[in-house]
């Protein structure tokens, strides 16, 4: 599965899965040998954020931008300049983890005049499971409207169709069958369909993309 | 059966409140509940309800104050430093005898604190926070589909008893998404007679009155006599807790809210290390299972007690227990929540 552009940006409404997946990104570029920047844009989520897994990450090569120090638990909309440094670094992708809904998206403009539009490719994420994205209409009208206040291009679509855990091939086909409406209404081609480790596999009609969770409550990592 | 969704705890305690009938929210927000209140300000337009953004929580508790003398189902969520703010409002309302619903999804403190997960609110939750011989009930949710079902308890009981329910949540809890199914709507005709007292507009009638000031002194002890009668019958029919594991313990442990859960994998790692650990999760906070915690207790060598605070429910098990078993305790705080391997490090020095 390989994308064009060297700036890799994850947006979408608020908890559609961002995060999960745009870590999962970075895990697969890492893996196929490049080098590979994430930045935590998201002003939003106060927990559950990409910053969390600096220090595990780092371990495996991948840089993670995000407020330095104490200023990354700061109830603050820092972003940092830094990621504009790795913008001009030759030698590495970058994947954007932008923060959910208009206020999410509001700070991804605020940075578009810096992202050279030929140089970015933007996944637009869904899970159309989640509290106000269950019609075709109101899914529609995110798109449109998050791609406006962010002022970006939308390249993909991102199935993430899920029910965390108790997540089967009914709900992930749903979500196939859901965004390839939006696709049609909105001319916007899928990119993949999102399927966790541990779902059987699929035959839907898009790429499978197989990620892992790395956004874990306390329990569940005892409980593996 | 509904079809499940995937939700974060602030929405999906929001969405419960709706389906229990709630159609009048008021709010300010703070982390970590914010999207409780960016919830409503979405959902009531859709179903006729009203909305209103407060300038602060005091605002906020007094809008509920007032719209509780309507006997309507109305509600407020807040976190830590908010609900101080909305001390006195509950106060009132205790007194005044009104239903409202409360959810304070609780971060660190005490101050300003942190936006992190914590369970440092509990005296001011269960010892009453403001002024008066008070109490709140108060539910201590695990997980968010229990924090759902327990909405529409905690509806029907401060309509039931006339007093103001709390559901005291930590920051998990509210930022945590899970898979949940949400309970059919309740029919809003006929959920509350509260034509005795409710002020609806007198026309043709002598008109009700709501307050929680009486001057003479003979009457406010009446009054507060009333309501403690009224908490008799609450301890004796609303007590809730859940056990794991006490059939054959020789050690419990004793959570509320997502430490209960935490202390769930607790239970799980200890017995497959062969160590025999029980767990008792209180869900009501208050009414505390006295009773109900001695009885498990029977038999079981040690106690440990685990928050995320420096020890506060402790208290309430010591109480329950009356020096019949050794209590431990062990707690993070500030936001730091303790791992299930921290935890049964802990246990295994009292084994």
């Amino acid at each position: 599965m390989e994308f064009p552009g060297k700036i890799l940006i994850f947006m979408g409404m608020f908890g559609s899965g961002k995060t999960e997946i745009a870590l999962n990104f970075a895990q697969s570029l890492s893996k196929a040998g490049q080098r590979v920047a994430l930045a935590d844009i998201d002003t939003i989520s106060p927990y559950y954020r990409s910053r969390d897994l600096r220090e595990a990450f780092g371990k495996d090569g991948i840089k993670i931008i995000a407020p330095a120090g104490k200023l990354a638990h700061a109830d603050l909309p820092i972003i940092s300049p830094e990621i504009f440094g790795y913008v001009e670094n030759p030698e590495y992708r970058i994947v954007i983890d932008v923060g959910g809904n208009d206020d999410g998206a509001v700070v991804l403009s605020s940075l578009s005049r810096r992202l050279p539009a030929e140089r970015c490719t933007t996944f637009y994420v869904l899970n159309p499971y989640r509290p106000f994205n269950d019609t075709i209409a109101n899914a529609v009208s995110h798109v449109e409207r998050l791609r406006e206040k962010s002022r970006m291009r939308i390249d993909f679509l991102v199935n993430n169709s899920n029910i965390g855990p108790e997540t089967t091939g009914k709900e992930i086909l749903h979500g196939e069958d859901f965004i390839e409406e939006i696709s049609k209404i909105t001319t916007i081609p899928v990119a993949f369909t999102v399927v966790m480790n541990g779902v059987k596999a699929l035959k839907g009609r898009y790429h499978e993309f197989r990620i892992v969770k790395y956004m874990k409550n306390p329990w569940e990592v005892e409980n593996e | 059966m509904a079809e499940k969704v995937m939700v974060k705890g602030n929405e999906a305690m929001a969405e419960a409140a709706v389906r229990a009938g709630c159609r009048i929210y008021f709010g300010y927000p703070i982390t970590p509940q914010s999207e409780f209140i960016e919830y409503m300000a979405r959902r009531m337009p859709q179903i006729e309800g009203v909305f209103l953004q407060s300038e602060s929580e005091v605002a906020a508790v007094n809008m509920v104050y007032g719209a509780a003398c309507t006997g309507n189902r109305v509600m407020t969520s807040t976190s830590s430093p908010g609900f101080s703010l909305m001390q006195e409002g509950v106060s009132y309302i205790a007194g005044a005898m009104l239903p409202a619903v409360f959810v304070n999804v609780v971060r660190g403190g005490p101050g300003l604190g942190d936006i992190q997960p914590a369970q440092s609110d509990y005296f001011q939750a269960t010892k009453g926070g403001a002024h008066g011989d008070y109490h709140l009930i108060v539910l201590a949710p695990g997980s968010i589909q229990e924090s759902v079902d327990l909405m529409e308890d905690a509806f029907r009981m401060a309509d039931e008893y006339r007093m103001p329910v709390l559901i005291l949540a930590d920051g998990m809890l509210g930022q945590m998404m899970e898979p949940v199914e949400f309970p059919e709507f309740v029919k809003l005709e006929g959920i509350n007679d509260h034509s005795a007292w409710a002020l609806r507009g007198a026309t043709g009638r002598e008109a009700n009155k709501v307050t929680s000031f009486d001057i003479d002194p003979v009457n406010l002890e009446k009054m507060n006599i009333f309501i403690q009668e009224i908490y008799k019958r609450i301890k004796a029919k609303e007590v809730r807790y859940e056990t794991i594991g006490l059939e054959d313990a020789e050690y419990m442990l004793v959570g509320y809210g997502t430490m209960g859960r935490i202390l769930g994998s607790v239970v799980k790692l200890a017995r497959s290390k062969g160590i025999k650990v029980g767990l008792f999760r209180p869900i009501t906070l208050w009414p505390f299972p006295y009773a109900e915690l001695k009885k498990a207790a029977e038999g079981v060598k040690t106690i440990l007690t685990v928050e995320m605070s420096m020890g506060q429910m402790v208290e309430d098990v010591r109480l329950a227990v009356e020096g019949s078993v050794p209590v431990q305790f062990y707690g993070r705080t500030g936001g730091m929540v303790p791992t299930p391997d921290e935890v049964l490090a802990e246990l295994l020095k009292h084994v």
